[in-house]
C-alpha cells in the first residue's frame, strides 16, 4: 500500500505535538506554517539576531517553550517542514499554497488543521484610528520585535490576555494607562472558585492581577467603552466606569479584545461541518471526541478547533495525531487516548471558569453606535448595515452582506463578522446562532495576482 | 388554495420581469421561488448589459432589451447601478482579427450597426492598461453593466408593489393539468392558475420534462474572482475573441474578472463550488491582457449555478405538450441583459399565444427534430 500523505497545518502547540507523535511512529508530515518560524502565536520566536532570553520573552511559560522549541527543531528530517506557507484554499484532497511568492498544489491523504486563532474585536468608536491595536497584535509586537505600540498605553475588553499584555508591557517600562475590563466584578467573583480549583494555570492568571496592584496599575471593572479620541492618532480613551459616568483617560495608544476565536475558514472551505459552541459564544467545527471532522480524512486540533489555550492544544494535537495513526491501520491507540481524555478532563473546570470571567460581552456589539464604522474593509458603519437589514430584510448573515457588503472586504468578515452577526441578530429578534456563519470563500486571505505566474503544478 | 391567472416557478430575473409585466397587464401573479430572489444565477452574474457579440439569434432581444435598460428606473424604480461603459472585445491575434471580420460580415449583413471596429490607437485609448500586442478589437459604446443582485431584487420589489404575491422560500413542483388551468404542488400546499411560466433556471429542465418535453440542459457553476481595491484604470468592459476573460473595474475600485471558467455546479445540494485548478488559466489570461494586475490581490472567488443549453441560447416558448404553460429559462450564462425584455415576451405569450419578436430559434421543439437529434 501506498503510504498516506499526512498534511499538518500550522507550527503552533497542537500542529508541533502532532508532528512529534506522527514522527514517532515513522509518518513524515508536511507541516505547513504561515510563519517563518515555529512556535505558533503563543509560542513565536523572536527574529534571528534578537538576544532576548526565554525568561524575558515568555514568563511563567520560559521552560515550555523553550522545550517546546526544542523539540520541534530536533524532529529534523523526521517531517517535511515548510514555515512561510499560506494554505489559501482546499479543494477535496488538495491544497493550495502560497509560498515564496510562488503557488503551489499539494495533495493530501489525511489533513490536520492546527490552525489556530486571531482576536476577537467589537468595534467602537475610534477602534480604526491610528495607535488602536488588538490585545494581542500589541502582544505580538513586544513579544516578537521588541517593539510597544506607545509610550502611555490603554488595554480593555475582556480577555485572559487583558491583564497578562498590561503586565508584560508594564514590565518593558512602559507607561500603562490604565486596565479596563468590561465584564463586571460580580462575574468574576462567581468565577473565582473555578480559577482557583485550575491548578496552577489559574494561580498564574491570579497572579498577574496580583503583579498589576502591586505595580500600582490600576484594574477597573464593568467598564463601557465610549470611544478613542484623537484625529490623525489616539490622544485618548473614553469610557463609562461601572456606575455609568464618563471618563477620559490621556494616552497614545490603545489596545483591545474580547478573546480569541478560532481561525477555521480553511475547514470550512472543507465543507466540515459546524456547531455553535455557547460557552465560548462563537461557531466551531464539530468533531468528534478524537478530532475527527465530518469530512472523512480530515481533523482539527488545538485553539482553531476550540478556544482552550495552549495545554490544551498540545493534548489534542496529540489526540489528533493518534486518531490518524489508529486510522491509518496503525497500532491500537486506545491506552493512550484514555490518557489523554483524563488530562484534557482535568482542564475542562478551568477553561469553563475563564469563558465566565471573560465573556464576550455581545451587547457591547448589539449596541454599536450607528455612525460607527462596522466592517472597515468595505468602510461600513453599523448604521448603514442596520438600514440595509430594515430596508432589504435578509434573515441571515450571507444575505446581510450581499445587501450591505460587510464581510466582503479582504478579511472576509474575520474581522467585523461577529460584531456584524449579533446586529443581525438583534434586528431579527433571534439569538445568534441562529443568524447564520458567514460562508468563506477561497483565497481565505489575498493572493497576489503574480503568485499564479509560477505556479508549481503537485509537489506531493 | 392560492390561485392567480399566472404562476410563475422561479425568483430569477426573468421570473421576476414575467411577474412585473403580468401585473402591469392586470393579471394577478404568483411567484414560486425556492430559495430567495436571485439567489443563484440571477444574483451572482458579471452583470454584464451587453449586446456585443450576441448569438444572431437573440440580437432582435438584445436590442429591444437595450431599449428598456435606458430607462430602467422608470421600469423598476431603481437605477439598478446601471452604467453605460461600453463592452469591448479585443483580438489578440490574426485569428481574432479573422473572427472580428467575420462577425462584422454576419452583423453587418443583419442589417445591425453597434458593434464597431475600432484600431489599436482607438482601444489604446479607451483602455491604457490593455497589453499592447492587442491588434482592434468591437466595440459597443452603449453597453455597460449593472448590478445583478441589486436589479433582481428591483424587479422583484416593483412587481410586489404592483401586487404579484412572491412566496419565498417555496419550492414548486411539477404543474398539474386540472380543468382548463393548472396546479402546481410545493412543499408550502399547492397553487392554482390559468396559466404556469417556467423561469427555474438550471432547475427549469425538470419541469419541462415533468410535462413530457425533456431538453438537454446541462447546471454549470460559472466562476468569477474580484480583488481588493485598486484605483480607477479602466471604464469599458473587456472580452477577447482568443481567451476566455471577461474584465471590468467596479466602480468601488475591485476588479470583478470572469469569463465562463466553470466550476462545480451542485444543483441537487444548491451549492456550485469554485475549483481553482481552472482559474489558475483564467489568471494567466488576466496577466496577459492586463499586465498592471501583477499588483492586484485577489480577494474572494464565487460561483453561481446557470442552466446551459448545448446550442448556447435559451429556451423561451409556449410549452409543446402543456397548453397554456411558458417556457423561460436555459440563458446559457448570458440572460442578465435580456431580463427586462424578456418579462415582455413571456406576458405576450400568456396573454395571446404568440409575440411579436422573433423567438422561434427558442422553440423548445428544437430538440425533438430529427436535425437536432442526427446533429448531437
Amino acid at each position: 500500500m501506498r503510504p498516506e500523505t499526512v498534511i499538518i497545518v500550522g507550527a503552533g502547540p497542537a500542529g508541533i505535538r502532532a508532528a512529534m507523535v506522527l514522527a514517532e511512529h515513522g509518518i513524515r508530515p508536511v507541516v505547513l506554517d504561515e510563519a517563518p518560524m515555529s512556535g505558533g502565536q503563543i509560542f513565536r520566536r523572536q527574529p534571528q539576531g534578537f538576544t532576548r532570553s526565554y525568561a524575558k520573552l515568555y514568563g511563567y511559560e520560559a521552560r515550555r517553550a523553550e522545550a517546546l522549541h526544542t523539540a520541534f527543531d530536533a524532529l529534523g528530517p523526521r517531517i517535511d517542514y515548510r514555515p512561510g506557507a499560506l494554505v489559501w484554499n482546499v479543494e477535496g484532497r488538495r491544497l493550495q499554497v502560497l509560498r515564496d511568492g510562488v503557488n503551489e498544489t499539494l495533495a493530501f491523504d489525511r489533513l490536520l488543521f492546527a490552525t489556530g486563532a486571531m482576536d476577537r474585536v467589537i468595534p467602537f468608536p475610534g477602534w480604526t484610528t491610528p495607535g488602536v491595536y488588538t490585545l494581542g497584535g500589541a502582544q505580538v509586537a513586544l513579544k516578537h520585535q521588541a517593539c510597544a505600540i506607545g509610550r502611555r498605553v490603554v488595554f480593555f475588553g475582556s480577555s485572559p490576555l487583558l491583564p497578562l499584555v498590561a503586565l508584560q508591557y508594564a514590565a518593558a517600562g512602559v507607561a500603562v494607562a490604565g486596565v479596563f475590563d468590561t465584564t463586571p466584578r460580580r462575574a468574576k467573583i462567581a468565577a473565582l472558585p473555578g480559577v482557583l480549583a485550575g491548578g496552577t494555570t489559574g494561580l498564574k492568571g491570579l497572579s498577574y492581577l496580583a503583579r498589576l496592584a502591586l505595580k500600582g496599575i490600576r484594574y477597573h471593572h464593568g467598564i463601557t467603552p465610549v470611544a478613542a479620541i484623537g484625529d490623525r492618532t489616539v490622544t485618548g480613551f473614553a469610557y463609562l466606569d461601572a456606575g455609568g459616568r464618563q471618563h477620559e483617560t490621556a494616552c497614545d495608544a490603545v489596545a483591545f479584545g474580547y478573546g480569541i476565536k478560532s481561525e477555521w475558514q480553511l475547514a470550512d472551505l472543507a465543507g466540515c461541518r459546524f456547531a455553535f459552541d455557547a460557552d465560548t459564544h462563537q461557531w466551531r467545527v464539530e468533531t468528534d471526541a478524537e478530532g475527527r471532522s465530518s469530512v472523512e480524512g480530515i481533523y482539527l486540533a488545538g485553539d482553531g478547533a476550540r478556544i482552550a489555550g495552549a495545554d490544551v492544544a498540545a493534548e489534542t494535537g496529540e489526540r489528533a495525531a493518534r486518531a490518524i495513526l489508529a486510522d491509518t491501520g496503525g497500532p491500537d491507540q486506545g491506552a493512550a487516548l484514555s490518557t489523554i481524555a483524563r488530562r484534557l478532563a482535568r482542564h475542562a473546570g478551568l477553561r469553563q471558569a475563564i469563558d465566565r470571567a471573560f465573556p464576550f460581552p455581545a451587547h457591547l456589539a448589539r449596541e454599536i453606535p450607528d455612525d460607527c464604522i462596522l466592517c472597515r474593509c468595505e468602510a461600513v458603519r453599523a448604521g448603514e448595515f442596520r438600514a440595509a437589514i430594515a430596508a432589504l430584510g435578509p434573515d441571515e448573515v450571507n444575505r446581510a452582506k450581499a445587501f450591505s457588503r460587510v464581510g466582503m472586504g479582504r478579511c472576509q468578515g474575520r474581522v467585523c463578522g461577529p460584531a456584524a452577526a449579533e446586529i443581525l441578530a438583534t434586528e431579527l429578534g433571534r439569538p445568534v446562532s441562529e443568524a447564520g456563519r458567514l460562508r468563506s470563500q477561497p483565497p481565505v486571505k489575498p493572493i497576489p495576482i503574480a503568485a499564479f505566474q509560477e505556479s508549481k503544478g503537485d509537489a506531493a | 388554495m392560492r390561485t392567480a391567472d399566472v404562476i410563475v416557478i422561479g425568483g430569477g430575473i426573468h421570473g421576476c420581469s414575467t411577474a412585473l409585466e403580468c401585473r402591469r397587464r392586470g393579471l394577478s401573479v404568483i411567484l414560486l421561488e425556492k430559495d430567495h430572489v436571485a439567489r443563484h444565477a440571477s444574483g451572482v452574474n458579471a452583470g454584464g448589459v451587453r449586446r456585443l457579440n450576441r448569438h444572431p439569434d437573440e440580437i432582435p432581444l438584445a436590442m429591444a432589451s437595450a431599449a428598456l435598460w435606458q430607462s430602467i428606473k422608470d421600469l423598476v424604480g431603481d437605477n439598478c447601478g446601471y452604467r453605460q461603459t461600453g463592452q469591448i472585445r479585443v483580438a489578440e491575434t490574426e485569428a481574432g482579427l479573422e473572427a472580428i471580420a467575420a462577425r462584422r460580415a454576419l452583423v453587418e449583413g443583419l442589417g445591425y450597426s453597434h458593434e464597431q471596429w475600432i484600431d489599436r490607437e482607438t482601444l489604446f485609448g479607451l483602455v491604457p492598461a490593455i497589453a499592447r500586442h492587442c491588434l482592434g478589437a468591437l466595440y459597443t459604446a452603449d453597453d455597460g453593466y449593472a448590478d445583478p443582485s441589486r436589479t433582481t431584487r428591483a424587479f422583484a420589489r416593483r412587481a410586489a408593489a404592483l401586487g404579484a404575491e412572491i412566496i419565498s422560500p417555496c419550492r414548486a413542483g411539477i404543474p398539474v393539468r386540472t380543468g382548463d388551468g393548472w396546479q402546481v404542488p410545493t412543499d408550502r400546499g399547492p397553487v392554482s392558475g390559468a396559466a404556469v411560466v417556467n423561469c427555474a433556471g438550471a432547475w427549469g429542465g425538470a419541469i419541462a420534462a415533468g410535462l413530457g418535453e425533456p431538453v438537454p440542459i446541462e447546471p454549470v457553476a460559472p466562476m468569477m474572482l474580484v480583488t481588493a481595491r485598486v484605483p480607477p484604470f479602466i471604464a469599458p468592459v473587456v472580452a477577447s475573441f482568443d481567451r476566455m476573460i471577461s474584465f471590468k473595474q467596479s466602480p468601488n475600485g475591485t476588479v470583478v474578472i470572469g469569463g465562463g471558467w466553470r466550476g462545480r455546479a451542485e444543483p441537487e445540494a444548491n451549492r456550485a463550488l469554485v475549483e481553482f485548478g481552472d482559474l489558475h488559466r483564467l489568471i494567466g489570461n488576466v496577466l496577459h491582457l492586463f499586465p498592471v494586475m501583477r499588483e492586484a490581490r485577489i480577494t474572494r472567488s464565487w460561483a453561481g449555478i446557470e442552466g446551459m443549453m448545448p446550442d448556447g441560447i435559451p429556451v423561451i416558448s409556449p410549452s409543446a405538450t402543456a397548453p397554456g404553460v411558458v417556457h423561460a429559462f436555459g440563458f446559457s450564462a448570458h440572460g442578465f441583459q435580456l431580463g427586462p425584455i424578456g418579462g415582455r415576451i413571456v406576458a405576450d405569450l400568456v396573454e395571446t399565444g404568440k409575440t411579436a419578436l422573433p423567438i422561434a430559434p427558442f422553440s423548445i421543439e428544437r430538440f425533438q427534430r430529427a436535425s437536432w437529434r442526427e446533429a448531437s
